[in-house]
């Protein structure tokens, strides 16, 4: 490997980027696009989900209980139903996505001391709320009017996240998605256009190696990525007060393995793929989906069938989340991640073998 | 008119399915893609290896430890004999939840009186902790239910919830999930596709030697546009079949379904064909149509709850396509709902895809002919 004919790939590459501003631009932006949205919009806690309300009672009791539910954040009160018989279309339309009736004689069976019934119904179609809206509905109804004496008192404790704030846990895992977002797909589409237009005939017929060339390639985009994930750090620990438990030194140390693993995968997809269009596609199948789906980001992986475990573990996202969350959410150390860090290094090291053999075989 | 059409419409098909890769891929986002996620995605939680500290050693004690080993969302993986070792595990994350019964609970629970277990949780995955927090109060529940009478019980009086969950009685994923991936890949596909034919045209020129030839620009538009739209739809039957193999009904009208869906991708199409005219590069036009898809599949209510997010972001929301295409999916599919339920929404969705169409077919006009 030639130190200089590197500098001139890698200032080659530069130039071309450069020559882009639109696309450098959304490079830049769409990180923190990605953030914004997923800090603000991935929130998995159940709020303001519409109400409908039938009370047959019209009572100070029934009433009262319809004010334990819209006074939580839960619960907006959206419509009041003059009977049952309504509830199926305005759940059918999507206007409410709970129902609750209160039967005739609520007040006065109360009163009586008898236990009474209030009806709950959920709308299903969304099953990560629908399930925690019936039971924080349920709760409210089944304390009310008083709190029951004399039983087991729990005490929940939540650890690393005790408002089970979401953006904790998001921005660490956006670090490990937004550097297999990139990457490999500037990667990819960069090297198949120059196949597309014939030019890497030229390269090809230089005295370039395919060492030479990937790390050309490398560089660059893995500048970019640095500069995008740097941007993605401060903005979670400056606006989102996300905190920075670990050491920063060894965060930053894994990252650049990191984006490493994740060019290689550019450059193998870029070795089999002949059109830009064909690239694009495959870098969304094999890095954006996998590292959004199957790397325990939203979706924990401790849930799915073992075969698709074994899916998830193809895809070096989950490894780099596991770390980062370590560092940044725990404060782990290097004694704490070093598997990980191990396997992550394997990986690249396959990859790349991989990718510049079937360079090579391109070349020769 | 028709013969140019038609020719056109020819030259479109053959491109289309000249690259076996792209095919293959927009074949395996449709089917593979929908089958995986399918199984894999859940926000449920199931076999959580978690631990158990029992200090009491009572049969109590035993019996709520058992209960939650019993449960499907728990695995009662360690049972280490001190608090402290449970921390540890959960510090390591190899456990999600630990139990931390007292010594004393049985004698205390039997007496009637204030009785108390720990349970810590890991709360990285704040989705994942609400979810088993409310598993686990949810077996001790059961467990006060069976407390053995040592008095009378006070009768006590009480509301008690009758509840119902419709649509998806079993409270799985399976069927969200699957028609949540379908309405995605449409997304993807109908943007991404048309946006690339495109602009490969303009890069490599062929489409000044289009426009030299007597084809009208609106006929050049429509063959761009129909292909994708045709093959969108096509896609859509493996798609069905994967959804009816894991046995999600089709409540509703199938007819319905399709017109909505067609209006649908072809507000994806136009948004594709609009990136196209304003990008001079496939790597342009590739970005930009990663950077347009994001917020409009975040902002769609296929991932998190459109109601939780803060108002600015809910109204913006307003402007996705795919938000309405998920509650006409869900809707037709899961809850039977027709024509007098899901007008509202066929409108919006209508009304979104007319205006992005226009807009493309203005801006294809000025931009390309």
């Amino acid at each position: 490997m030639m130190p200089h004919r590197v500098r001139m790939l890698i200032a080659k590459e530069l130039r071309q980027l450069l020559r882009d501003p639109v696309s450098m631009g959304l490079c830049l932006l769409m990180p923190l696009v990605m953030l914004f949205l997923f800090a603000y919009a991935v929130n998995l806690d159940v709020e303001d989900v519409s109400l409908g309300v039938y009370d047959a009672d019209r009572t100070p009791a029934s009433r009262a209980l319809q004010h334990r539910l819209t006074a939580t954040a839960y619960f907006e009160l959206k419509r009041q139903f003059d009977d049952t018989a309504r509830f199926e279309s305005a759940l059918q339309a999507g206007e409410i996505r709970l129902a609750m009736a209160i039967p005739l004689g609520f007040h006065e069976r109360l009163l009586r001391g008898e236990r009474t019934p209030v009806q709950v119904i959920a709308d299903g179609t969304y099953p990560a709320t629908a399930s925690l809206a019936a039971a924080y509905a349920s709760a409210i109804v089944r304390a009310f009017p008083e709190v029951d004496a004399g039983a087991i008192e729990v005490e929940t404790r939540i650890w690393y996240n005790p408002s089970l704030r979401s953006i904790n846990y998001v921005v660490p895992g956006l670090f490990a998605v937004i550097l297999m977002a990139f990457p490999p797909l500037l990667t990819a589409l960069a090297i198949v256009r120059e196949k597309e237009t014939g030019t890497i005939q030229q390269i090809y017929a230089s005295p370039i190696t395919s060492a030479e060339f990937i790390a050309g390639k490398l560089v660059p985009f893995g500048a970019v990525a640095f500069l995008q994930m740097t941007m993605v750090v401060l903005t979670g620990y400056f606006w989102f007060a996300v905190p920075f438990r670990g050491s920063a030194a060894l965060f930053l140390g894994v990252a650049l393995i990191y984006v490493m693993t994740t060019v290689s995968i550019g450059l193998l997809v870029s070795t089999v793929t002949r059109t830009q269009l064909a690239a694009m596609l495959l870098a969304l199948i094999v890095t954006l989906m996998p590292s959004f789906l199957f790397s325990g980001f939203l979706f924990p992986i401790f849930t799915m069938p073992v075969t698709l475990q074994l899916y998830s573990q193809l895809f070096p996202a989950g490894y780099f989340m596991e770390i980062s969350r370590g560092i940044v959410l725990k404060g782990s150390d290097i004694a704490a991640v070093w598997p990980q860090i191990l396997l992550l290094a394997g990986y690249t090291l396959a990859v790349f073998a991989i990718a510049s053999w079937r360079l090579k075989q391109k070349v020769a | 008119m028709i013969t140019r059409l038609l020719g056109l419409l020819r030259k479109e098909t053959i491109q289309f399915f000249q690259d076996r890769w792209v095919l293959g891929l927009i074949l395996w986002l449709y089917t593979a893609e929908v089958v995986l996620c399918t199984y894999a995605l859940s926000f449920e939680v199931e076999h959580m290896p978690i631990a158990v500290v029992d200090q009491d050693r009572s049969v109590s004690a035993r019996y709520l430890a058992e209960s939650f080993g019993l449960s499907d969302a728990f695995d009662v993986s360690y049972r280490p004999s001190r608090p402290e070792e449970a921390a540890d595990l959960l510090a390591e994350g190899r456990i999600g939840l630990a139990l931390v019964i007292p010594s004393g609970f049985e004698q205390a629970h039997r007496s009637q009186m204030h009785s108390e277990v720990q349970v810590l949780i890991d709360g990285a995955n704040a989705h994942t902790a609400a979810a088993a927090r409310n598993h686990a109060l949810e077996i001790i529940a059961r467990l006060e239910q069976r407390r053995p009478a040592m008095n009378p019980p006070m009768a006590r009086a009480s509301a008690y919830p009758v509840t119902r969950i419709w649509y998806n009685p079993d409270q799985t994923t399976t069927a969200f999930m699957a028609l949540s991936m379908i309405a995605l890949a449409g997304m993807m596909v109908g943007v991404i596709h048309p946006a690339a034919s495109i602009v490969r045209e303009k890069e490599h020129g062929t489409i000044e030697q289009l426009l030299v030839t007597p084809i009208r620009t609106g006929e050049l538009f429509a063959a761009k546009t129909a292909p994708a739209l045709l093959m969108g739809l096509l896609s859509l039957f493996p798609s069905l079949l994967i959804v009816s193999w894991f046995g999600v009904p089709l409540r509703g009208s199938f007819l319905l379904f399709l017109a909505l869906t067609a209006i649908f991708l072809l507000s994806a199409i136009a948004l594709g064909v609009l990136i196209a005219t304003v990008s001079r590069s496939l790597q342009q036009a590739l970005l930009l149509a990663f950077f347009g898809l994001f917020p409009i599949m975040f902002l769609s209510g296929s991932l998190t709850p459109i109601e939780s997010m803060p108002d600015v972001l809910q109204t913006l929301s307003l402007g996705s396509p795919l938000r309405y295409y998920m509650n006409i999916i869900l809707g037709i599919f899961l809850k039977g709902a027709g024509w007098p339920e899901l007008w509202q929404e066929a409108m919006w969705l209508s009304a979104i895809g007319s205006g992005l169409y226009l807009l493309a077919l203005l801006a294809f006009w000025r931009r390309i002919a």
